[in-house]
């Protein structure tokens, strides 16, 4: 017996039908798990930390769920991936995506079982996928050159997106939110320059949007508390002394008066350091260290405003905006870049003091301000609002619009089915198969509403069977209603991303017929 | 373990149907985790609602009316009962008060929820409709409040009492609630006159005498005494003050020093070059006028030596050490001056001035007042009595939740009124306005009507009355239009609250219908609770 050796201990192998099936089972339980939380009436999960302090996320975004999952499954593991990566190319779409991918393995896993080859139902798959594509590319609406009309376009996209989020509710409000902070980015995507800030207390709708940026800290004592046309500079150095940094060095004196010299030195030292920093024409200085009570009152004396332990993102962010570099010598003052804004004050949010700047070199920085009930609340706020900039920046690089509403599924599921009715042999079950994909989506979006889907998705198919319908599943009254008269709009990369890696993902998976499971490395506090 | 469900999909995967049942059995058991929660600080609703005792895990005890204090210290696990403990903590950081009456409305509109769910609507449905009657609440209650002067005392001590009423130190509360309503009105800012920063408000806890000798103290209470060392002063009138963070004792180097004795006379010469030192020091500091020093507690060195406490006595400069420096800035606020980091800046305009600064002594131990500040800023402090630990935290948290009260009356300024009346008068009214509604929305709304009963009917079960009959009475007169009718807990019977004095600021009330609606409706829209890492 050889050949059982060809494998560590503890190592596993498992092949053909076997393995196949594991990977069928892995991603449809995957599927299963989060298809819930599809659409404007998706269900919410409680994610509960098994690691210290048992920390509870209540969420509704599938890339946050399946991020956090235990997940031994191979297969389950491909699906996760496309998830995550949707999450950072698109930022939307993070639980269709998942969703897709394991409608077309549970079809696939009927062909499979219908003696058709993987290979000839991923080429089927390919076509389809191509064919869907183009019909979705026919269809498509770009209203690049008219501003207006283009701004409401991202006004219903936002929407769209938010409906299916813990801000619903008030999607009217984050919606205009979110549009006016990514159309201050001017087109760029770089969502750096949106900051947000969380703030229990109050309510969502409290929720509001500053033009430059708040740090979260307090002002030093007896400071100036408001500063027009403030130069900043930004430092991360010590601000206590500057100590000898090797290990044993002392002093030696004689007598106490020598202690006291060196004390003075020191102090000297210090208010040298200071009066550099001072040189370079700023009032206000922002240290990522603590700036201990000596050196705060000289800043105080020379009525420079002086924040002390700003952490690290927030000094990154604060030099960006406001166009300085981080320093940490100050012997060059020419070759510091020196930070500008045009107005820093001290602001109250909820019971807490800020410090705001406004008016700063980086124009297209803002602020979200969000308020709410609780961390849960505020936590699930901000992610829900990270995704609507995400779409909304990415349609502004991309402004192809489509209808939303499981609309283009629809679409595409009709198109597909053209194709197969054309395609001879075996490829036209693939493509056919496909197509039934597709339709699950709206399926799943109706049945998550609590309606009657079946009823709804036949409906919806007939009213698809004119050319240039609108029809979608108007979620709210539960029925099939106009998406464009509804306002349901979604980004075009955010579907053909989903399309096309959802594709790509289960095509991944069929592919694979052999699963070899490496010995796990043995970890002695187990057990 | 997620990781097994992972491997055994939970629904055969050809099947069309949904199965519903895990879902249904979770949002069971969260409703009813969080019920539980409710059910257990019900009982300490209301002026004569009851005390719960709490053993902490380090065996510290702790006796409370406040809601937010008895679900924080619970240690809940549960999610569900967790998010009831933070819509708890929600509402104290956004009210003050109230805190117990939001999560009983909470376990109530859950119950409902549970109701409804049975008959097959879908949570969404729930939730939406919910949204709505929240919505429609809030404007019910705008339209019921009445509008408030801040020149009104009377009214601000009304409420403030009312939020007293339920709390242990209730019999105090014609002193607490006018010294409450006092010291937030001390601190308005007439530049922003909405906005209320409590930690302007110093509360200084002090054992010994009775709540009765709480009292309001326009200026500075140090809970330590004045350095006794050497027979220093401790009375000063006309003082003034200073307020140092660096230390009078002999000097310390950032980096490591040693001093080299070599022989007995060096010895002498060091010691004399000590004192020196410090006579320096202190000659510069008395050279300003100053009197009296207030010095930041050092974790370097020592801040004082009993060497350079001599020398202040003997300058007649009355010292008070250990000042934390989180309270620097308080202090500062408050003597309208400035901090002095280094002898160097030891200047005279960086003095505040007081008419007395004086120790005084209560029972054993000693404060030191700081009175008749000259420009004192917009601070107060209060220095709370109580015979036991026990009673002067819960007098603490009672005056906490006062102050919150007429915080919030300050930024947004209407009366509401009391003892059950706004919630059987919201009740009343959405049920007429469910009538109008069309489909299920008008059911929910029904339940979510049905829901804020529980307020009254928990006020006078817990004041030892007859439930059902105070409700349905309440029911009746509020029909009739009195809408001000409420429970009278001390007659034990229905009267016009508005008349009887007990009123609570419009926020408390409608904070805590929006933020209990809001963690309802989070909790329903919950189908599975998920391991991760």
């Amino acid at each position: 017996m050889a050949i059982e050796k060809i494998f560590k201990d503890d190592a596993s192998e498992e092949k053909g039908e076997r393995a196949r099936m594991a990977s069928f089972v892995g991603a449809i339980a995957i599927t299963d798990l989060v298809k819930t939380t599809l659409g404007p009436k998706g269900m919410d999960k409680i994610l509960q930390s098994t690691g210290r302090g048992h920390g509870v996320t209540v969420t509704n975004d599938g890339a946050t769920i399946l991020k956090s999952l235990h997940i031994d499954n191979p297969a389950a593991k491909v699906l996760i991936d496309i998830s995550k990566v949707q999450d950072d190319e698109v930022g939307d779409g993070t639980t269709s995506v998942v969703v897709l991918a394991g409608e077309l393995l549970r079809e696939a896993e009927k062909l499979v079982a219908a003696k058709i080859h993987p290979m000839t139902i991923i080429s089927g798959y390919r076509m389809a996928a191509e064919c869907a594509r183009n019909a979705l590319l026919q269809r498509v609406v770009d209203n690049k050159e008219n501003a207006e009309k283009f701004k409401s376009d991202l006004m219903k996209i936002a929407r769209t997106t938010l409906s299916s989020k813990i801000l619903s509710q008030d999607k009217e409000h984050f919606a205009q939110l979110a549009v006016d902070a990514v159309m201050r980015l001017k087109g760029s995507t770089n969502l750096e320059a949106i900051q947000i800030i969380k703030k229990p207390g109050g309510s969502l709708m409290d929720s509001f949007l500053d033009e430059g940026f708040i740090l979260d800290k307090k002002i030093g004592l007896g400071q100036p508390k408001r500063i027009e046309n403030a130069k900043i500079l930004v430092a991360n150095t010590a601000m206590d002394t500057d100590k000898v940094k090797i290990y044993g060095a002392r002093v030696r004196v004689d007598s106490m008066s020598k202690v006291a010299e060196i004390e003075g030195a020191e102090k000297e030292k210090m208010r040298e350091k200071v009066q550099k920093i001072i040189a370079h024409g700023i009032n206000c200085f922002v240290n990522r260290q603590l700036i201990y009570n000596f050196p705060e009152e000289l800043f105080a004396d020379a009525g420079v405003l002086a924040i002390e332990h700003a952490d690290f993102d927030g000094i990154e962010r604060l030099a960006l905006v406001t166009g300085g570099e981080i320093a940490s010598t100050f012997d060059n003052p020419e070759s510091v870049k020196i930070g500008h804004c045009k107005l820093i004050e001290e602001i109250m949010i909820g019971e807490d003091k800020l410090i705001h700047f406004s008016g700063v070199e980086m124009g297209q920085a803002c602020t979200i301000v969000l308020r709410g009930a609780s961390h849960h609340v505020l936590d699930e706020a901000e992610r829900s609002l990270h995704d609507a900039l995400c779409v909304l920046s990415q349609t502004v690089n991309d402004t192809r619009v489509l209808l939303g509403g499981g609309w283009p599924e629809m679409v595409m599921a009709k198109e597909v089915d053209e194709l197969a009715r054309k395609t001879p042999g075996k490829k036209s079950h693939a493509i056919e198969a496909f197509s039934r994909a597709l339709v699950a989506i709206p399926t799943i979006i109706a049945d998550n509403a609590g309606l009657d889907s079946a009823d709804l998705v036949a409906q919806l198919r007939a009213a698809h069977h004119k050319e240039g319908c609108n029809a979608g599943i108007d979620v709210i009254s539960g029925s099939v209603g106009d998406m464009a008269e509804l306002g349901i709009s979604e980004s075009f990369k955010v579907k053909q991303a989903v399309l096309l890696s959802a594709t790509e993902a289960a095509e991944m998976i069929l592919r694979v017929d052999e699963i070899i499971t490496c010995a796990p490395r043995q970890r002695e506090d187990r057990m | 373990m997620a990781a097994v469900t992972a491997a055994q999909p939970r629904a055969s995967k050809t099947e069309s149907y949904v199965d519903n049942k895990r879902k249904e059995d979770i949002r069971q058991a969260n409703i009813n985790a969080a019920r539980s929660v409710a059910d257990a600080v019900r009982t300490s609703l209301g002026p004569k609602g009851m005390d719960k005792m709490i053993s902490t895990a380090n065996s510290e005890v702790i006796i409370t009316n406040d809601g937010a204090t008895i679900l924080n210290k619970m240690e809940v696990l549960q999610p569900a009962a967790k998010m009831l403990v933070e819509l708890s903590k929600s509402q104290d950081a956004a009210a003050g008060d109230g805190t117990t009456t939001v999560v009983v409305i909470a376990g109530a509109i859950l119950k409902q929820c549970l109701s409804l769910l049975s008959h097959g609507i879908h949570p969404t449905v729930i939730s939406d409709s919910l949204h709505k009657a929240s919505t429609k609440a809030v404007d019910v209650l705008t339209a019921m409040a009445v509008p408030l002067e801040l020149s009104d005392r009377e009214s601000l001590i009304k409420s403030a009492s009312t939020s007293l009423n339920s709390k242990v130190v209730s019999q105090y509360s014609t002193l607490l609630a006018p010294l409450a309503v006092d010291s937030v009105l001390s601190v308005v800012d007439p530049e922003k006159p909405d906005m209320v920063d409590l930690r302007d408000i110093k509360i200084v806890k002090k054992l010994g005498g009775t709540v009765d000798d709480t009292q309001l103290v326009k200026g500075l209470v140090f809970d330590k005494k004045a350095s006794h060392a050497a027979g220093g002063p401790t009375r000063m009138e006309n003082a003034k003050i200073a307020v140092i963070q660096f230390q009078i004792s002999p000097p310390k180097t950032d980096i490591e020093q040693s001093i080299v004795v070599s022989d007995y006379t060096q010895m002498d010469r060091i010691l004399k070059e000590e004192r020196n030192y410090i006579l320096g020091m202190i000659k510069k500091i008395k050279a300003t006028g100053c009197n009296v020093l207030l010095i930041q507690k050092s974790i370097l060195r020592d801040a004082v030596t009993d060497l350079s406490l001599h020398y202040l006595a003997k300058a007649k400069i009355m010292v008070i050490k250990d000042v934390e420096r989180d309270d620097i800035e308080f202090i500062t606020k408050t003597l309208n001056c400035l901090p002095i980091a280094n002898i160097e800046h030891f200047r005279a305009e960086k003095l505040g001035h007081a008419d007395l600064v004086e120790e005084v002594s209560l029972g054993d131990t000693k404060i030191v007042k700081v009175t008749g500040i000259k420009d004192m800023g917009r601070t107060t402090t209060v220095l709370v009595r109580g015979s036991n630990q026990l009673v002067i935290d819960e007098a603490e948290r009672s005056l906490h939740d006062a102050l919150c009260v007429v915080r919030c009356l300050v930024s947004k300024r209407f009366l509401i009124a009391g003892g059950g009346a706004p919630e059987i008068e919201l009740s009343r009214q959405l049920g007429a306005w469910s009538k109008v509604l069309h489909g299920m929305e008008g059911y929910c709304v029904r339940s979510f009507a049905e829901a804020l009963e529980v307020i009254p009917y928990t006020l006078a079960e817990n004041a030892g009355l007859n439930p059902i009959a105070i409700v349905t009475e309440l029911r009746n007169r509020h029909a009739q239009g009195e809408i001000n009718a409420g429970i009278n807990v001390r007659k034990g019977q229905i009267t016009n609250i508005l008349e009887e004095n007990v009123v609570q600021p419009l926020l408390v009330s409608t904070s805590a219908i929006t933020l209990a609606t809001e963690c309802v409706r989070m909790i329903l829209k919950i189908d599975d609770i998920v391991n991760v890492r």
